[in-house]
């Protein structure tokens, strides 16, 4: 192996050259547990998993990461580089106490329903334009349908 | 599609022109001229054959400009961006031979995807039929490999982007378009070429008072005879080579926006996480999963034989459910060995090659004789550990294979290599393999391997959906290609005025670049130079300066010996070693001019010296440490570098500074231990790098020392970095540093 390196150092190749006949070879053992899109197997730790809306609040609440660094969802929680989000959804725009929204998006005049949140998550800039929401928008459509399943589930109590 | 017009068969260099570099233009949808330089690869010497099969004989190295009808210049760069900034410092190259306006510029990555080299374009490239341009004349078999080898499989490293690709072909095809831009005007406008001239992306004939923008020629330009010779710059014309233009990646870096390998999205993309058998060669002999399979999002898990994966809805879900699988695994060679069993062959090795075993390197003059006749007799040994790149992207690799096709998506220092290696994990031809590279999260050598595009590839064929494999942090330092762990020993003798006249070396292991334990630049009458090969089960694998980084420490610590032995100072010592280099003695005496050598240090401080060429750069850096805590801190570091010609000051400088970050965390921490034939590390916890607070400040000086000969950016900053700091160190302490890394010596 040194001796193969050696002569063929700094090509590129020589990992290929390194590894051996067959770099391909395929499984020794596949335990297929599911198929993508297939519902998860009902064991006791997937058993929250296997009711659809709980699974979507929950993949919501995973992909609330992409929020959470700026904004809480515990009642009572202070403010963070953007308001608490609780009970969000239903409610009017700059609407959380003592935040200090930007002034186009008290201006906006919007409810936030399902659908405007999902615009605005997707392109805040372009929804609001300056608004001071400047990262965290999420592209991917189911993953913004999650994430607001996952604030409707969080009311304000 | 406007045929390009082909310049008179030349009949003396029939046949040979596989060996050779064409020049070649034409017209594509929404440019108006296209030029490129670019050589087949043939067969140029038997060192390049085994990396060539048939099925890629058609590839074609490329360096490419294109003129839009709107004026812009784009540069098309068969490298890949690694935060070294190639991208403009090759940009540079190309629109200053072009006289382009740099501010109309724009750059793309050449794709790995050879369709976009075998257009109809690419195929006049291939009709030898074209003149070649002296400086491509393959005169020295070396300058084509490095071609080759640099571009033609894409390959990024061995500090060859600017020297290689940018002096024979960006700034070649930047020439080239620009006479044909001429030629074009010169034609219409019934003047002599020679009346013309260019700036700023215009072309202007002064005495009629006419000037136009490229692009209103550009179509003409294509029917242009190519240029067989384009007439580069001499220095004194440079306009843009030579300035620190902003990087071109620096801004989507800074907003985020920039995607890396590690960022790739596919719809429907499942993540695998995985885990190989901790003694690399061991096979993994069964698995019980029987937790994993009852985890959260989790879709398959596989033994591949080699390596454990699960695949998962999300990469957590993946690794949480890996980690959960008790593996057993095959028993091989390697399992009894830690880090002093190796050390200990090491030593086997040498002291069975004694006085005159081993493979000789380099010899000069009668050692035996030099060093019986000596007045003053110096040995000593050195050891350097094992190191992982540890690049803060870790490896990753997204694929995806289906009816046929593979779709790879990666950061890779070599993509056309890269789309091999997935074709072959496939078990597709190459044509049916579409490689997506993207930014590098830091290459260092690492991503020249792909291991992690086989094994995503191999998972992808399993399951039959798209899969992004990233590898934990914990299998990324322990299944790492790692730099050599090596030992070096030496026996020097200074004659009775202190002038070192024999100098014998014999070291484990040579990798590349092959001169990198040879001293030409210094000037000793007698020297031999051996080294021994010792097996090992670990894989081993370019790490930035490769070689250098081993032999730079122990070449400038013996030469630190020897002078101290000589009772001189390091910096007087390594002038008298360099009288008559000019050129190495300006580089030396910068570095220690700036660094104020020779005046007073406060107590427990010390300033050490160290000089290495390597990658056609010269580099000397003089390093202050201070002594009085509990551990080194290395507070200033002076860098006086000759790359022949700098082409971007402040790219050459980030690179220089770069080194010092790399080198100084692998010099004062950098270590793979061994245990029971696995690698101890894991993390940043046990394999710490350089905090911001430990960095020294650095002071870079660039000297330009030869403008024909370019010399590498990405690696020669590195290897002076640990010797200057040990031999500062010893020169504070009078404690020599023998063994890397500094962290495993007590100061207290
Ligand atoms: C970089 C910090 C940051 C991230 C990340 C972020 N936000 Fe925001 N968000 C803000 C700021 C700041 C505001 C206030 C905007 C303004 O005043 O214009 C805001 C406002 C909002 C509002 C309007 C609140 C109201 O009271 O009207 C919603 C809804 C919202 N964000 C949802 C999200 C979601 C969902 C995510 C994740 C997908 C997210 N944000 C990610 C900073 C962030």
């Amino acid at each position: 192996m040194l001796k193969l390196i050696h002569v063929i150092a700094l090509s590129p190749l020589f990992v290929l050259a390194a590894c051996g006949a067959d770099p391909a070879p395929g499984p020794v053992e596949q335990i297929i547990v599911r198929e993508p899109g297939a519902a998860p197997v009902a064991t006791a730790a997937a058993a929250v998993a296997s009711n659809p809306a709980s699974a979507l609040i929950a993949e919501g609440k995973a992909a609330f990461a992409n929020c959470s660094a700026c904004h809480a969802v515990e009642q009572g929680a202070p403010n963070g580089a953007g308001p608490n989000l609780v009970g969000i959804v239903g409610k009017a725009a700059g609407g959380v106490a003592g935040f200090a929204y930007s002034d186009a998006l008290k201006a906006s005049g919007i409810t936030w329903t399902a659908a405007e949140l999902d615009s605005f998550i997707a392109d805040p800039a372009a929804k609001i334009p300056g608004t001071t929401m400047v990262a965290g928008a999420i592209a991917d459509s189911a993953e913004r349908q999650a994430v607001i399943a996952y604030l409707e589930s969080i009311t304000a109590n | 599609m406007s045929k390009s017009e082909t310049a008179t068969d030349s009949p003396g260099k029939k046949g040979k022109w596989t060996r050779r570099a064409f020049i070649g233009a034409g017209v594509v949808a929404g440019s108006a001229l296209v030029v490129g330089v670019a050589v087949r690869q043939g067969n140029p010497i038997d060192r390049l054959s085994p990396l060539l099969t048939d099925g890629k004989n058609e590839q074609l190295l490329n360096a490419w400009v294109k003129v839009d009808t709107d004026n812009i210049v784009t540069a098309v760069i068969p490298h890949v961006e690694m935060g070294q900034g190639v991208y403009t410092a090759l940009a540079q190259m190309l629109a200053d031979e072009m006289d382009a306006d740099w501010s109309k510029v724009r750059i793309l990555e050449a794709p790995a995807d050879m369709q976009y080299v075998s257009d109809s374009i690419a195929r006049d490239f291939l009709a030898p039929n074209l003149e070649v341009p002296a400086i491509f004349e393959p005169t020295v078999s070396g300058g084509i490999l490095e071609l080759a080898q640099a571009m033609g499989l894409q390959f990024t490293g061995g500090s060859y982007s600017v020297r290689a690709t940018g002096q024979r072909a960006m700034r070649t095809a930047g020439a080239a378009a620009r006479e044909m831009l001429v030629a074009a005007a010169a034609s219409e406008w019934q003047v002599p070429a020679s009346e013309i001239t260019t700036a700023d992306s215009m072309i202007i004939h002064a005495k009629s008072g006419k000037s136009e923008p490229f692009a209103k020629f550009a179509l003409a330009a294509a029917e242009q005879s190519l240029p067989a010779k384009p007439t580069l710059k001499s220095p004194d014309k440079y306009k843009i080579m030579g300035q620190p233009k902003a990087r071109h990646d620096i801004p989507e870096k800074v907003d985020g926006t920039a995607i890396f390998g590690i960022d790739a999205k596919v719809p429907g993309m499942k993540y695998a996480a995985v885990k190989a058998a901790p003694v690399i060669g061991a096979t993994v002999t069964s698995i019980d999963a029987t937790t994993a399979r009852t985890m959260p999002g989790v879709l398959q898990i596989l033994n591949m034989g080699d390596f454990v994966a699960v695949v998962a809805d999300g990469y957590w879900q993946a690794q949480q459910a890996l980690n959960s699988i008790d593996a057993q695994y095959s028993k091989t060679e390697g399992d009894g060995l830690d880090l002093d069993a190796i050390f200990a062959r090491y030593a086997t090795s040498l002291d069975e090659a004694g006085e005159d075993g081993g493979d000789m390197e380099t010899e000069a003059g009668d050692v035996g004789k030099a060093f019986a006749g000596a007045a003053t007799k110096v040995e000593a040994e050195y050891k350097v550990p094992f190191l992982a790149h540890a690049t803060m992207e870790p490896m990753n690799c997204t694929a995806w294979v289906r009816d046929g096709k593979c779709d790879v998506w990666s950061g890779h220092q070599a993509p056309v290599n890269a789309r091999q290696a997935a074709a072959d994990a496939a078990g597709l031809p190459f044509e049916d393999v579409t490689y997506h590279n993207a930014y590098l999260g830091g290459g260092f050598g690492r991503r020249s391997d792909s291991d992690a595009v086989i094994m995503a590839t191999r998972i992808a064929k399993a399951t039959g959906y798209p899969v992004k494999m990233i590898w934990s942090r914990e299998e990324d330092t322990a299944q790492d290609h790692y730099r050599p762990s090596a030992t070096s020993r030496f026996r020097g003798g200074l004659d009775k005025d202190g002038k070192l006249v024999s100098w014998d070396n014999i070291h484990t292991h040579l990798f590349d670049p092959k001169d990198a334990p040879t001293i030409p630049y210094y000037n000793i009458a007698s020297h031999k130079i051996r080294k021994v090969d010792v097996p090992m089960h670990l894989r081993f694998g370019p790490w930035r300066s490769v070689d250098h980084s081993q032999h730079g420490f122990f070449i400038e610590s013996f030469v630190d010996e020897m002078a101290d032995a000589a009772g001189k100072d390091g910096y007087a010592f390594r002038r008298e070693l360099l009288a008559g280099s000019p050129r190495h003695l300006k580089v030396l005496d910068t570095a220690a001019k700036m660094s104020g050598w020779g005046s007073a240090l406060p107590e427990k401080h010390g300033r050490g010296i160290a000089f290495v060429p390597s990658f056609g750069s010269i580099v000397a850096q003089v390093a202050e440490v201070d002594m009085t805590g509990a551990k080194p801190k290395v507070t200033k570091v002076y860098v006086a570098a000759d790359p022949g010609f700098v082409v971007n000051p402040d790219g050459f400088t980030a690179q220089m500074e770069s080194a010092i970050v790399y080198g100084l965390t692998a010099a004062l921490y950098g270590e793979i231990t061994l245990k029971d034939g696995a690698v101890q590390q894991s993390n940043f916890h046990d394999y710490p790098m350089l905090r911001i607070d430990e960095m020294p400040a650095v002071e870079v000086a660039l000297i330009n020392g030869d403008h024909k000969h370019l010399g590498g950016g990405g690696e020669p900053g590195l290897p002076p970095i640990a010797p200057a700091v040990t031999n500062a160190i010893f020169a504070a302490t009078g404690k020599r540093i023998r063994e890397l890394p500094v962290a495993k010596h007590d100061f207290a």
